[in-house]
């Protein structure tokens, strides 16, 4: 129970802190995705031969963003709080959880509005919608060992931050968010299909997009790529905590 | 162990990992395998015993393993060998203002803090304690901590830790800041605290106030303990390092 108190308690903070001092505050977590969505539609969507573009993107960008905030957040998740890490004996793996656990709740807000716009678009509200919640749940497991993974290595080489976000925008090119998958060259479709969130975001593509059931095939792809990820971020975490505090 | 030690350390070691990588260390990183890092002994083979009601002082040169000695009593480093055992709950450390985050205002640092310490719930009015031990007015705990002086930022991490009602109470060098009533509000708070049967570990470079308010006292000299005994005689041994 404190465990709890104490993780709702870091959570809370990231999300206070995270549109502190700003002008519009916890909107700039809608304009981004709208500028983009502006961009692809002013862009591709004359080309693309996607039927109802605009939900298309925005059933893509809502979830992108939701990956490129969280894991942006997480890498200095440790190195930031090393005022408390060092006054305080409490796991370490609750910083990068809490970075997690807030920005599921930024994307919960944005879904609300984005909802809206969607429906607006053409989307058909049905229960079949709710497949939305183990598919995010999914897509934050995963997003969550990579975090422990950034953010543990980060601390002896900060210079992850800076790949990471090097590497961000190939990620984003890389995963078939405002382009049809039919439309690259079946050659090198490999290189889309080595891209992790493209599984998450046809997963979650198929559910608002399509509004179907995604298939079983689909689900457990994710469930593989999730814990596998997991699994990944955890064994290096625990290999590094120890020795946390003597480089933050 | 006794029922009466509160804390035990046994042969404690405590290493880190320092940082080798400089220019050309991503080459040799791969070309000659060699660890980026390589480990440097902070404390050496300590071995401390602290009664329950004892205060406890540890002196020693800038840089000696004064601070790491206390966090791994505290659990926050683990030691690479030898065995931590504390039969009591810790106040978070009270080093300068750490763990404060400078965004917030007071009044969240004090939820946060509070709540991540596990006493928020069960005391309602501890807001109001730490507003009332700290003298801090409410426009100013309304304030983003960033704004504070380094006295108020002391003011209010004392007082956090304070209102913390645990059973050690670890305090690294907060007296060096914060005015003269508020050191003398401090020390006169230690005493009650001494008073109550409760266990204090002191850092501090003033030989005088370490003397004063413990009984017993270790000094450190580069990650080893050279002297433990008695404050007085320990204080009259730091003085002559210098």
């Amino acid at each position: 129970m404190q465990n709890i108190t104490r993780i709702y308690a870091l959570s809370r903070r990231n999300v206070i802190l995270r549109y502190k001092n700003s002008l519009v505050g916890f909107f700039w977590g809608f304009f981004k995705p709208l500028l983009y969505l502006l961009i692809f539609i002013v862009i591709f969507k004359h080309n693309s031969g996607i039927p109802n573009y605009v939900l298309f993107v925005t059933s893509g960008l809502v979830l992108w963003f939701f990956f490129s905030n969280v894991t942006g957040q997480s890498v200095g998740s440790i190195v930031s709080s090393s005022g408390l890490l060092k006054s305080l004996n409490i796991p370490a793996f609750y910083f990068p959880l809490s970075e997690t656990i807030g920005e599921l709740f930024n994307l919960l807000l944005t879904l609300l509005v984005f909802f809206v716009i969607m429906y607006w678009c053409g989307m058909v509200y049905s229960f079949k919608l709710l497949l939305i919640f183990p598919c995010i749940l999914l897509f934050a497991i995963f997003a969550l060992g990579l975090n422990l993974f950034l953010c543990s290595v980060n601390v002896f080489f900060r210079d992850i931050g800076i790949i990471w976000n090097t590497i961000q925008p190939a990620l984003f090119f890389l995963t078939p968010i405002g382009y049809a998958e039919s439309s690259i060259d079946p050659k090198y479709k490999i290189f889309i299909k080595c891209n992790p969130i493209y599984y998450f975001l046809k997963l979650g593509r198929s559910i608002l997009y399509d509004t179907v059931a995604p298939s079983w095939q689909m689900w457990s792809n994710c469930l593989i790529i999730c814990i596998t990820m997991y699994i990944i971020g955890h064994f290096v975490f625990n290999r590094l905590k120890n020795q946390f505090i003597s480089a933050i | 162990m006794s029922t009466d030690t509160i804390i035990k350390l046994e042969n404690v070691h405590v290493s880190f990992w320092q940082n080798n990588v400089g220019v050309y260390s991503l080459k040799d990183l791969i070309t000659q395998r060699k660890s980026p890092f390589k480990s440097k002994t902070i404390l050496n083979n300590i071995s401390v015993e602290v009664k329950k009601g004892d205060s406890l002082g540890i002196v020693g040169r800038n840089g000696s393993g004064k601070s790491t000695l206390l966090r791994t009593i505290a659990g926050i480093i683990k030691p690479d060998s030898g065995t931590v055992t504390v039969n009591g709950t810790f106040a978070p450390i009270l080093a300068i203002g750490a763990g404060l985050e400078v965004e917030l205002t007071g009044y969240e640092n004090i939820t946060m803090l509070l709540a991540l310490y596990g006493t928020a719930k069960k005391n309602s009015n501890a807001v109001e304690n730490i507003r009332d031990f700290s003298e801090l007015s409410h426009e100013v705990l309304s304030m983003p901590v960033k704004q504070y002086s380094s006295g108020m930022v002391a003011r209010l991490a004392f007082s956090i830790s304070l209102a913390n009602d645990s059973d050690i109470l670890i305090i690294d060098e907060v007296l060096a800041v914060g005015d003269q009533g508020f050191q003398a509000k401090c020390l006169q708070k230690i005493y009650q605290i001494k008073d109550q049967g409760k266990t204090i570990l002191f850092v501090s470079h003033f030989p005088d106030d370490v003397a004063r308010i413990c009984n017993k006292a270790i000094l450190l000299e580069k990650g080893e303990m050279i002297h433990s005994g008695n404050s007085i005689d320990i204080c009259n041994n730091y003085r002559q390092l210098f």
